[in-house]
C-alpha cells in the first residue's frame, strides 16, 4: 500500500492554491536540503573554526565548542534561519486547509468511528495523561504537538502529522512511493526468511500510515497500534477505516503497555526512538521484548542520523535538537541501542543494526533499524 | 465556517514553546521570514498565472508557448515598462529614501 499522499475521507481537502503553496514549500526545502545544507561542513572549516580560533586562540574541541563555532559562521546562521522558517511554513501550508476544512473532517470522523460495520477498533483511555516529555513539546514544530485533543471528534494533530509529514518528506527528497512499513517488510523478507506474523504490534503509530500499510499487504494479520494522543489515534482509526483496513488502535504509553506477555509475533516501531528520552526508550524496548513471543521478531526503525563520520557532522546534524523541537534527536543519534536491546533480554548474537535503502526517492535516502529475535 | 485568515490564525495560535533565533539580529531574522513567505506566495501566484495562460491558450486554440511569446512594442511596451518601474520603486523605496537613519 502506498502510504504517502494517500486520499481518504479525513484528509483535508486542499484547494488548488493550497496545493501550490505546499508544493512551493517542498521546493524551498528541497533546495535548502540539496544545495545549501551540504555546504555546512565546508563552512565549518572556512568560517566557523577560524572565527572560533580568533576569539579563543585555539580550535573548537568539544560538542559545545563545535556548536558555538557553527553559530559564529554567517553562512551557517543564514541556512539555519531559512531552514527554521521553511519548517514553520510546512505547518502553515497544511494548517490552513486543516482548520478550514475541519468541520467536514470531524463529521467524516464521527461517521467512520461510529459505523456499525467497522473493521478495526479504537480504545481511548481518558484516565491516561500523555507523557509530558512528548506531549508538552511541539515536536518538529508541529503546532499543538502530538497529544493535542480539542474535542470529542478532534483530528487536527493527526491531519497535521500526515499532511506535514508529506510536505517534509518530499522536501527531504523522499519519494512518494517510499514506505517505512514497506522497508521493514522487505527486511523481513530478505533477512528473516520471509517472516509473516499472525499478530503484530506497532508502537508509537502517530497518524497510522504504517499501521494501515501492514494489513493492506498481509490481509490476515491482526494488528494493534499504540500512541499517546487521542486526537492522533482518532484520526489514525478513521483513516484506516476509510482505507478499508482493520487496525486496532489503543491509547497507551510506549513504556507501559497493557497487553499480556508474549502476545505478538512481530513488534515494530517507526520513527519513535528519536521522539522519546533515554529512560522511556529503554522501557519501550523492554516492553517490546516482553510482548513478543519466543521466536518472534522485534524491529525498531528510525531516521538514519546515527554513526556520523566526525564530530562536526554530528553537531551539524544536531540542528534539530536546538531549532526544530526535536529535543531527543541527539540522544537517539548517539545512543548505544545495541546495549539497550541486550539489556532488555535479546541475546547479543541476534541483535543487528541495519542501514536500509528507501523504497523510492533520492539514492542517498536511508532508514535505520535495529532488530532482535526472542529465543525459543 | 472558518475562513482562510481564521484558519491560519488558529494554526499560529496553537504553537507552543520558544522560537530560537539563528541570526544576530531579531529584526533581520523576522525580515528573512517575511521574505521567504513572500517567495512562497510568489510561487503560488506564478502557478495561478500559468494556469490562466493555459486556459486562455486553449480557448484561443493555440499553443501555450505561442501565447507566452506575445510581445508588445510602442505604447503598450511603454505602459508595461512604467508598471515595472513603479513596482521596483515600491519594493525598493527604502533604498532611495533621502532621509538619513535617525540612529546616526
Amino acid at each position: 500500500m502506498k502510504v504517502r499522499d494517500v486520499q481518504h475521507a479525513v484528509l483535508p481537502r486542499t484547494t488548488a492554491e493550497e496545493g501550490c503553496r505546499q508544493n512551493a514549500v517542498v521546493s524551498l526545502r528541497r533546495l535548502l536540503n540539496s544545495k545549501v545544507r551540504p555546504r555546512n561542513v565546508g563552512i565549518f572549516e572556512s568560517e566557523a573554526a577560524p572565527a572560533f580560533a580568533e576569539r579563543h586562540g585555539r580550535q573548537p574541541q568539544s560538542h559545545e565548542e563545535v556548536r558555538e563555532a557553527f553559530l559564529m559562521s554567517p553562512g551557517y546562521r543564514m541556512w539555519s534561519a531559512a531552514n527554521r522558517s521553511a519548517q514553520e511554513m510546512i505547518w502553515v501550508s497544511v494548517g490552513e486547509p486543516t482548520y478550514r476544512d475541519l468541520e467536514r473532517m470531524e463529521q467524516a470522523t464521527k461517521e467512520l468511528i461510529e459505523a456499525d460495520d467497522k473493521l478495526g477498533s479504537l480504545s481511548l483511555d481518558s484516565s491516561y495523561h500523555p507523557s509530558p516529555e512528548v506531549a508538552d513539546v511541539d515536536i518538529h514544530l508541529q503546532p499543538g504537538g502530538y497529544a493535542m485533543n480539542r474535542s470529542d471528534y478532534d483530528v487536527v494533530s493527526g491531519a497535521l502529522y500526515e499532511c506535514g509529514g508529506n510536505v517534509f518528506s518530499f522536501g527531504q527528497g523522499i519519494g512518494r512511493g517510499d514506505s517505512k512499513a514497506g522497508v521493514i517488510m522487505r527486511l523481513l523478507n530478505e533477512e528473516f526468511d520471509g517472516f509473516k506474523p499472525a499478530k503484530m504490534l506497532d508502537i508509537g503509530c502517530s497518524a497510522g500510515a504504517a499501521s494501515a500499510a501492514y494489513p493492506a499487504e498481509w490481509p490476515d494479520v491482526e494488528i494493534h497500534a499504540v500512541d499517546l494522543g487521542a486526537g492522533m489515534l482518532r484520526y489514525a482509526h478513521a483513516r484506516a477505516e476509510s482505507l478499508g483496513v482493520a487496525v486496532n488502535f489503543h491509547q497507551m504509553d510506549a513504556s507501559d503497555m497493557r497487553f499480556e506477555d508474549e502476545s505478538f509475533d512481530l513488534v515494530v516501531s517507526h520513527n519513535l526512538m528519536h521522539e522519546i528520552g533515554e529512560e522511556k526508550r529503554r522501557a519501550m524496548i523492554r516492553e517490546s521484548f516482553r510482548l513478543v513471543r519466543p521466536g518472534g521478531v522485534v524491529i525498531h526503525q528510525d531516521v538514519a542520523i546515527r554513526n556520523q563520520p566526525t564530530l562536526v557532522h554530528e553537531i551539524e546534524r544536531d540542528w534539530d535538537t536546538h531549532f526544530n523541537g526535536e529535543v531527543h534527536w541527539n540522544t537517539y543519534a548517539t545512543a548505544n541501542l545495541q546495549a539497550d536491546m541486550i539489556a532488555a533480554g535479546f541475546p547479543e548474537d541476534n541483535v543487528v543494526e541495519h542501514d536500509l535503502s528507501a523504497l523510492h526517492g533520492m539514492a542517498n535516502n536511508r532508514w535505520y533499524a535495529i532488530s532482535g529475535r526472542k529465543p525459543l | 465556517m472558518t475562513n482562510q485568515a481564521q484558519a491560519i490564525a488558529a494554526l499560529i495560535e496553537s504553537a507552543r514553546g520558544q522560537r530560537p533565533q539563528s541570526l544576530d539580529n531579531r529584526e533581520a531574522e523576522e525580515t528573512l521570514n517575511i521574505a521567504l513567505a513572500l517567495l512562497v506566495e510568489l510561487s503560488v501566484a506564478n502557478d495561478k498565472i500559468d494556469r490562466l495562460e493555459r486556459v486562455v491558450a486553449e480557448m484561443r486554440g493555440e499553443d501555450v508557448a505561442t501565447l507566452r511569446d506575445i510581445r508588445y512594442d510602442g505604447e503598450v511596451a511603454e505602459q508595461r515598462q512604467d508598471a515595472t518601474d513603479a513596482l521596483l520603486m515600491r519594493a525598493l523605496r527604502v533604498l532611495i529614501d533621502p532621509r538619513a537613519p535617525a540612529n546616526d
